[in-house]
C-alpha cells in the first residue's frame, strides 16, 4: 500500500515539474541566428574534419590503392571520427540536438567531393576510380542515435567506435569491392586498383609504396580486415574521446573566460 | 537557438519577435563578406588551374616570374596594407564610439560579429580543405623545386594571411564595440585566444612545413608526421563555438531584462 503512494506521488511530482516546464516563459530568438549559425558552423566544420582526415589518413582516401584491408580499416575511422565526436559533444551539450555527427559527415562529404571533383579531376586529371573519397555518413547516423538512446558519451565512445569502423568498412566496400578482384598485370597477381595506382604516374609519391597491401597481416589470408577492424576499432575509440577533448575544452571551457593579466 | 520541440513550439506563440529579431544589417556583413572571400579564392583557383602547368612548373623560368612572383608580390602587399588598414580603423572608429549601447544596437553589433565569423569560417573552409587538396593533387604530381609553388602562393601567402586578418579583426571588433562581452578589463577573452592561435599557428607551420621539406623529405606522403602539427590549428578553430556561444548567451541575457522591464513596468 505504502509503496503504491509513493509511487503515485513520484508520479504527480513528475506531472508537476513538466507542467512547469511547459508555462515557463521561455525566451524566443528569431530562426535567422540558426541559419547564421548553422550555415557558417558548416565551412569551419568541413574545414576541421577535412583537413583531420587529410593529415592522418590523406593518402588512404585519396587513392583507390591505399585503401587496402590492412592500414585503411584502422586509419581512416581513427581520423574521421574526431571532428564528429567533437561536434557530437557541442550539439549535444549545447543545443541538445543528437545530431553533431551527422551534420559533420554532411560537411564532410560535401567538402570532400568538390575537393576531388574540382582540384584531383579538373587539376590533375586523375580519373574518380583512382580517387573517390570514403564516406562516413552512415556511420555518423549510427552514432548519433546510439549517443541519442544511451545519453552518455561514455557508452557512445565504446559502443560507436566501433560501430564507426564496421560501418565505414561495410558502407564503403560496395564501393571497393570492383577494385579488389585480382587482375594479371605483367607477369603478376595483382588487385584491380594496385594496376591503376600503377598506370597512373604519382610522381612525388614514392616508388616504394606502389603496392600498398603488402604488410605481415597476410599470414592471416583472408581474415585481415578482421583483425584490422577489431583493432581499427579500439583506437576509434581512442579518437572518439580525442574529439571529446577537443570539444570540452576548446569549444565549451572557454565560454566566457578570460586571461587575466595578458 | 529555436529548438524544435514540443516546449519551445508553445513558447513560440507567445511573444514572437523581440529585439532580437534583428532586421537588414545584419544581413549584409554576413552575407557580402562571406561572397566575397568565396570570389576571391574562387577566382584564384581558376587563375591556379589556367597557369599553374603552363608558367608553374619550373620556378627559374622567365613566364614562373610574370605569373606568379608577381601575384605573390600582389597578394603581399594588398593582404598586409589592407589588414593594418582594416585594424587601425577598427580601433579608431571604435574609440570613438559612446561607451552605453542599446540593447538593439547591441543585438546588431552581436550579429555583425556572425556575420564576420561567417567569414572567417569560409576562410578556414579555403585554408584547410580546398586549397589543401589542390596543394596535395600538385605535390603528389608535379616535382618541387621551390617553397612558393602556384598552390602554395595562393594558398600559403593569401589564404592563410587573410585567416590572421578575420581572427584578429573580428576580436578588434568585439573589444571596440561589444564592452559587455569583451571588455579589455575583463581580461583576453580565452575563445579569440584560441582562434587568434589557430590563424598564427597554422602560419608558423608553412615554416616548418617548407624546413622539413627542404631538409629531409622531398617526396609527398601527405599522412607523413610531417604534417601532423597542421592539425592543431583546425582543432583550436574549436574556438568558434566558444564565440558564437558566449556572444549568444548574451543576447539570451539582453532578451530575459527586456522581459523584465516589461512585467516591471506595469507594477510601477
Amino acid at each position: 500500500m505504502s509503496a503504491r503512494l509513493e509511487t503515485e506521488h513520484a508520479a504527480q511530482t513528475r506531472r508537476l515539474e513538466l507542467r512547469a516546464v511547459l508555462n515557463r516563459q521561455y525566451v524566443y530568438l528569431d530562426r535567422k541566428w540558426d541559419i547564421v549559425f548553422f550555415v557558417s558552423a558548416a565551412f569551419v566544420i568541413a574545414a576541421a574534419g577535412d583537413l583531420t582526415r587529410s593529415l592522418f589518413a590523406g593518402d588512404w582516401d585519396f587513392w583507390v590503392d591505399w585503401k587496402d584491408r590492412q592500414w585503411w580499416p584502422m586509419v581512416t575511422p581513427f581520423a574521421t571520427i574526431i571532428i564528429p565526436s567533437a561536434i557530437q559533444y557541442i550539439a549535444w551539450v549545447g543545443f541538445r540536438l543528437p545530431l553533431g555527427a551527422t551534420y559533420t559527415a554532411l560537411c564532410l562529404f560535401a567538402a570532400a567531393w568538390i575537393a576531388r571533383v574540382y582540384q584531383w579531376e579538373a587539376f590533375v586529371s586523375y580519373p574518380f576510380t583512382l580517387i573517390w573519397p570514403a564516406s562516413v555518413v552512415p556511420a555518423a547516423v549510427l552514432v548519433d542515435w546510439i549517443l541519442l538512446k544511451t545519453r552518455s558519451f561514455i557508452l557512445t565512445s565504446i559502443l560507436g567506435g566501433i560501430i564507426w569502423t564496421f560501418a565505414f568498412w561495410i558502407s564503403n566496400y560496395v564501393s571497393l569491392a570492383p577494385y579488389l578482384q585480382p587482375s594479371m598485370f605483367m607477369g603478376h597477381m595483382l588487385s584491380v586498383a594496385d594496376v591503376l595506382g600503377i598506370q597512373y604516374l604519382r610522381s612525388q609519391t614514392p616508388e616504394y609504396l606502389r603496392l600498398v597491401e603488402s604488410g605481415t597481416l597476410r599470414s592471416f589470408l583472408g581474415e585481415t580486415q578482421y583483425v584490422a577492424l577489431a583493432f581499427g576499432s579500439t583506437v576509434a575509440v581512442g579518437g572518439y574521446w580525442i574529439g571529446q577533448a577537443i570539444g570540452r575544452w576548446l569549444a565549451i571551457w572557454p565560454i566566457g573566460r578570460s586571461i587575466k593579466g595578458l | 537557438m529555436a529548438v524544435w520541440s514540443v516546449i519551445v513550439a508553445a513558447a513560440r506563440t507567445r511573444d514572437r519577435f523581440a529585439v532580437t529579431d534583428w532586421r537588414g544589417d545584419g544581413w549584409r556583413v554576413w552575407i557580402l563578406s562571406c561572397l566575397g572571400f568565396t570570389v576571391l579564392f574562387v577566382g584564384l583557383s581558376v587563375y591556379m588551374h589556367a597557369f599553374a602547368w603552363s608558367a608553374g612548373l619550373d620556378a627559374t623560368s622567365p613566364e614562373f616570374s610574370v605569373y606568379w612572383r608577381s601575384l605573390l608580390l600582389i597578394e603581399l602587399v594588398g593582404v598586409t596594407v589592407g589588414t593594418f588598414a582594416w585594424w587601425t580603423w577598427l580601433v579608431r572608429s571604435g574609440r570613438a564610439l559612446p561607451a552605453t549601447v542599446a540593447f538593439d544596437e547591441e543585438v546588431r553589433r552581436i550579429m555583425v560579429v556572425w556575420g564576420l565569423l561567417g567569414a572567417t569560417c569560409v576562410v578556414l573552409y579555403f585554408m584547410a580543405s580546398f586549397f589543401v587538396s589542390g596543394d596535395a593533387a600538385w605535390h603528389q604530381t608535379a616535382v618541387r623545386d621551390t617553397a612558393f609553388t602556384p598552390p602554395h602562393i595562393v594558398m600559403f601567402y593569401c589564404a592563410f594571411p587573410l585567416g590572421i586578418t578575420m581572427t584578429v579583426g573580428t576580436y578588434l571588433y568585439g573589444v571596440t564595440r561589444l564592452p559587455r562581452v569583451y571588455s579589455m578589463n575583463a581580461g583576453f577573452p580565452w575563445s579569440f585566444f584560441l582562434l587568434i592561435g589557430a590563424s598564427v599557428t597554422e602560419m608558423l607551420q608553412v615554416a616548418v612545413n617548407e624546413w622539413g621539406h627542404s631538409l629531409w623529405i622531398a617526396e609527398e606522403v601527405f599522412a607523413a608526421p610531417l604534417h601532423w602539427p597542421f592539425v592543431i590549428y583546425v582543432w583550436l578553430a574549436a574556438g568558434t563555438f566558444a564565440v558564437w556561444l558566449e556572444t549568444l548567451i548574451r543576447v539570451l541575457s539582453i532578451e530575459k531584462q527586456i522581459a523584465d522591464q516589461r512585467t516591471q513596468a506595469p507594477q510601477a
